[in-house]
């Protein structure tokens, strides 16, 4: 049966394919694009001051991305982590760095500062918008790295469509779009189905890499024009995941097997309020409400069972008023407030829910003394219940040299707030050595109660460090020059560098009478990031084009490599014996490699059909340290650099039927132990039905 | 409170597996050289105990003579004939309350060569079970360090065990691998293989014959 349904989909050719849009193919010079989030108001994307990059519909579409996950791995600077589900990395900073928005609002639930991407499904996303570099001047904290912002669409209508899609492992795919509208009211209504068996790419293991997953996401969208100049907004959207788990975790010599069924539910409602006074004046009131639940029910064979709740809640109140001063002035002014709180099962009590409020005001000033130049400036104050407060100043400008010419620098300073989990964490692992974590907001006095009972050995000095946590900050510089040829070519060249102060680390800060460690979180790291990166655009036909990017990176832990230079850092040779280790030998922070580069060949005809093949570069990168010492060197262990090349091919015809076949993964390259995320070579095919092009 | 350890049998061929030196006897003034031993099994484990999953081994630990270059056998182990006893990642100094000697140690953070003389201010520290050793125990607080996810152990590079000896005279000890044949298993390695081959000690020392602090 399941082999014929997938012979039935994979080889018969004619039911392969996409969508319906016949946008006219330009080379993405950038031009006429409209990105929101670099300034959090409508900006063309060549008069923004910071390094922005718009993901259009169509090219989600075209490679036939359904997650997230899917369209960002292929983004220049861009990697996935495994771990706690799928987050992204950019520029060298850790997924914990970057804000997550939909529709300008930040989602929550964080596993171990990972949000997981797979979350996300994309049927109904019109853009997405990636802007680098520290920007809590806007968005507050986690926006350290850069934000990713998902831009669904409210405000335009859309045919009705619907789309199967079948693939390896069982994957199946289905969604339904559709819009509704009257003189004063647009609905847009959003299903998505996603199913998939998983996978193990790990020989004769029973538990599975990628388990049975089921999720399913509504989006339902509506708006309401109340005159002309004002409208109410209201955007409901829920998405739910079952994942059922076969365990398998082994721990000095016990191996415990277990199955389980997590469930993932998460919820957002965002409402706005928008009214235009003049062409120079409107305000915008935003009401946010967000939940994420997750409930892990493990049965172990021996018949015990383990549960482990998540449960976010996330409410916010916020204003923004645009004002256009002057012809060369315009400004930005907001302000909100925020009531946050989880409850976990890792914390000292599930029922009791930790809570955390945050009040902050945001300005923005835009100034464009002439047509060649812009100037930003901004700033925000974040103010809160249980951590230090923070100040988020940026810089930032453009300045259009010629037509062909542009330069972008920009300085701003982003923070991420020490989470919940450094603050309320109260977790004893019984399986690996009953050591404990606790958070810092309850550290001392947990211990203090330990200590009462006589069970603590030793408390070492940083113990008695333990404080209020500071947030994390982040000072970027990035300075990019574009150059513009003739309206098919596009080059752009990146500096980019982040210092990073305050990290918040996990320490040992004692032992239990029984040597069993306990740990908590302190302030205490600095590191940077630092690289390159350059992108090209050829369109080379009026057919095809191709783009090629390529990212180096630098990152190190400075305090190391202080030590390091100090000469306090061994190594060993090859007999074993320890020798001093050199800079040179330095790799800097885990998990990031030195080079990165893709490159992507793009067919699209005006009879609708279309194909492209990418291939995705990773060089090597640290995983393990192996060699005894702590910091991550050239003895340690690495994952090995390595080739994704992805195809797709698809046809859309004018009645509103569509195909697409795909394959990721060609080379079928696997590494089981770093790259989980990584199935072998995989196959689908995508049959698209939309009412018609035009409503 | 700990008791004297409890003697045991031991095996023959672990004395096959050891290296031997011949000693510079003659002068005083020659630096003393390094000898390496290789596989000193320390404990090792012995099998997975059906009904709990762990593993077990049969808690002996192994009695070393810097001095003589040899394992001591465990019916001395109240002797002073032993300087350092190894049982898996357990290292104790024949001092307090792990034996009769005049034994003790501290962790020396550089490297092994570049101790030449022992500083007259170095204090040295016994065994006081169980609530501290000379040599460290625990996860980067001695002599290694153990990794949750690949359960490796790993010498820390650039750690010295400073040694004073049961008779009272000074060595230094440098570990190099806690792995069956010298060799740290690779993060892949089976489970099985990380168990059967740990506690196999490599390691070099300096043993000072004349009494004095000066290698």
């Amino acid at each position: 049966m399941k082999l014929r349904f997938l012979y039935f989909f994979v080889f018969a050719p004619i039911c392969l394919f996409s969508q319906v849009r016949f946008v006219k193919d330009t080379i993405q010079s950038q031009g006429d694009s409209v990105v929101v989030t670099a300034t959090r108001s409508e900006r063309k994307l060549s008069n923004v001051t910071v390094p922005a990059t718009i993901i259009n519909a169509k090219s989600i579409q075209q490679i036939g991305a359904l997650r997230l996950t899917d369209i960002l791995k292929e983004q220049p600077g861009l990697s996935l982590t495994s771990g706690f589900g799928a987050g992204v990395q950019l520029q060298g900073l850790n997924p914990d760095y970057t804000i997550i928005l939909i529709n300008g609002e930040p989602l929550v639930g964080r596993t171990a500062g990972v949000l997981d991407l797979n979350r996300i499904a994309l049927g109904n996303i019109k853009k997405i918008e990636i802007v680098k570099g520290p920007s809590s001047s806007l968005y507050g904290s986690e926006a350290m790295a850069g934000v990713i912002n998902i831009i669904t669409d409210a405000t335009t209508k859309t045919p009705l469509q619907s789309s199967l899609r079948y693939g390896t492992y069982n994957t199946i795919d289905a969604g339904l779009n559709n819009t509704l509208a009257s003189k004063s009211i647009l609905y847009q209504g959003y299903y998505n189905y996603y199913s998939t068996d998983g996978y193990s790419i790990r020989p004769s293991t029973a538990s599975r890499v990628t388990t049975p997953i089921t999720r399913v996401a509504t989006n339902q969208q509506f708006k309401y024009n109340l005159s002309n100049n004002t409208n109410v907004l209201v955007g409901l959207r829920f998405t739910n995941e079952q994942i059922k788990n076969e365990l398998s975790v082994t721990n000095g010599g016990l191996t415990i097997n277990s199955n389980g069924e997590e469930k993932n539910t998460d919820y957002n409602i965002a409402s706005s309020l928008n009214h235009r006074f003049s062409n120079a004046l409107k305000t915008s009131f935003r009401s946010y409400i967000t939940q994420y639940n997750a409930t892990q029910n493990l049965l172990t064979i021996s018949g015990a069972p383990y549960t482990d709740i998540l449960d976010h809640v996330f409410n916010r109140l916020e204003n923004q008023t645009d004002w256009v001063v002057n012809k060369k002035l315009t400004a930005i002014v907001g302000g909100g407030a925020v009531m946050e709180g989880v409850k976990s099962s890792r914390y000292d009590s599930e029922k009791i829910r930790k809570t955390n409020t945050n009040q902050y005001a945001f300005s923005q000033w835009e100034w464009t003394p002439n047509a060649k130049l812009i100037l930003i400036g901004g700033i925000r104050f974040d103010q809160n219940q249980t951590y230090a407060s923070a100040w988020s100043p940026k810089a930032s400008m453009l300045y259009k040299i010629n037509k062909q010419h542009r330069i972008r620098l920009s300085i701003g300073q982003g923070f991420k707030a020490p989470d919940f989990r450094q603050l309320y964490l109260n977790f004893t692992n019984a399986a690996a050595g009953s050591y404990s974590v606790f958070g810092t907001a309850q550290a001392q006095k947990v211990i203090g109660q330990l200590n009462s009972l006589g069970q603590i050995g030793t408390l070492y000095n940083n113990f008695y460090q333990l404080k209020s946590l500071q947030p994390e900050y982040a000072t970027g510089t990035h300075l990019t020059w574009e150059f513009e040829p003739n309206a098919k070519s596009f080059y752009s060249f990146q500096l980019f560098r982040n210092d990073i102060r305050n990290l918040i680390e996990v320490q040992q800060v004692g032992a239990y009478v029984t040597g069993a460690q306990i740990y908590s979180y302190l302030n205490i790291g600095r590191a940077f990031t630092t690289g390159i990166e350059l992108e090209a655009k050829h369109q080379i036909s009026k057919e095809f084009s191709v783009s090629a990017a390529y990212q180096y990176l630098e990152t190190g832990d400075k305090d190391q490599l202080a030590q390091i230079k100090n000469g306090t850092v061994y190594t060993r040779d090859a007999n074993g014996l320890s020798r001093k280790l050199n800079v040179s030998e330095y790799v800097g922070l885990p998990n990031n490699s030195t080079h990165k580069a893709q490159l992507k060949f793009n067919y699209s005809n005006q009879n609708g059909l279309f194909g492209n093949i990418r291939a995705l570069y990773r060089s090597k990168w640290a995983v393990n340290n192996t060699n005894g010492n702590e910091v991550y060197d050239a003895g340690d262990s690495f994952a090995k650099g390595y080739i994704a090349l992805h195809l797709s091919i698809g046809k859309d015809y004018m009645n509103g039927l569509g195909f697409q076949f795909g394959c990721d993964n060609m080379l079928n390259y696997i590494d089981a132990l770093n790259l989980p995320n990584l199935p072998g070579r995989t196959f689908f095919a995508t049959l698209k039905i939309q009412k018609s092009k035009k409503i | 409170m700990r008791q004297i350890l409890k003697p045991f049998l031991l095996l023959l061929t672990l004395s096959s597996i050891l290296f031997s030196c011949t000693k510079d006897e003659t002068s005083v003034a020659l630096p003393v050289t390094a000898i390496t031993v290789s596989n000193l099994p320390a404990d090792t484990v012995l099998g997975i105990n059906a009904i709990t999953g762990m593993p077990f081994s049969a808690g002996k630990y192994t009695f070393y003579s810097l001095e003589r270059n040899a394992i001591v056998p465990s019916t001395d182990s109240a002797s002073t004939k032993w300087d350092l006893a190894f049982a898996g990642s357990k290292i104790l100094t024949n001092s307090g309350t792990s034996g009769n000697g005049l034994g003790g140690a501290f962790i020396y953070t550089g490297l092994f060569d570049n101790i030449k003389t022992i500083s007259n201010d170095s204090v040295f520290k016994t065994d006081n079970a169980p609530a501290s050793f000379a040599v460290t125990f625990g996860s980067g607080k001695g002599w290694y360090v153990y990794d949750q996810l690949t359960s490796l152990i790993t010498p820390l590079a650039g750690r010295v065990l400073v040694i004073r000896t049961a008779s009272g005279k000074y060595a230094k000890v440098e570990i190099i691998n806690y792995y069956k044949g010298g060799v740290t298993l690779p993060i892949t390695a089976s489970d099985s293989d990380k168990l059967s081959k740990q506690r196999y000690y490599t390691f070099r020392y300096a043993y000072q014959p004349n009494g004095s602090k000066t290698f």
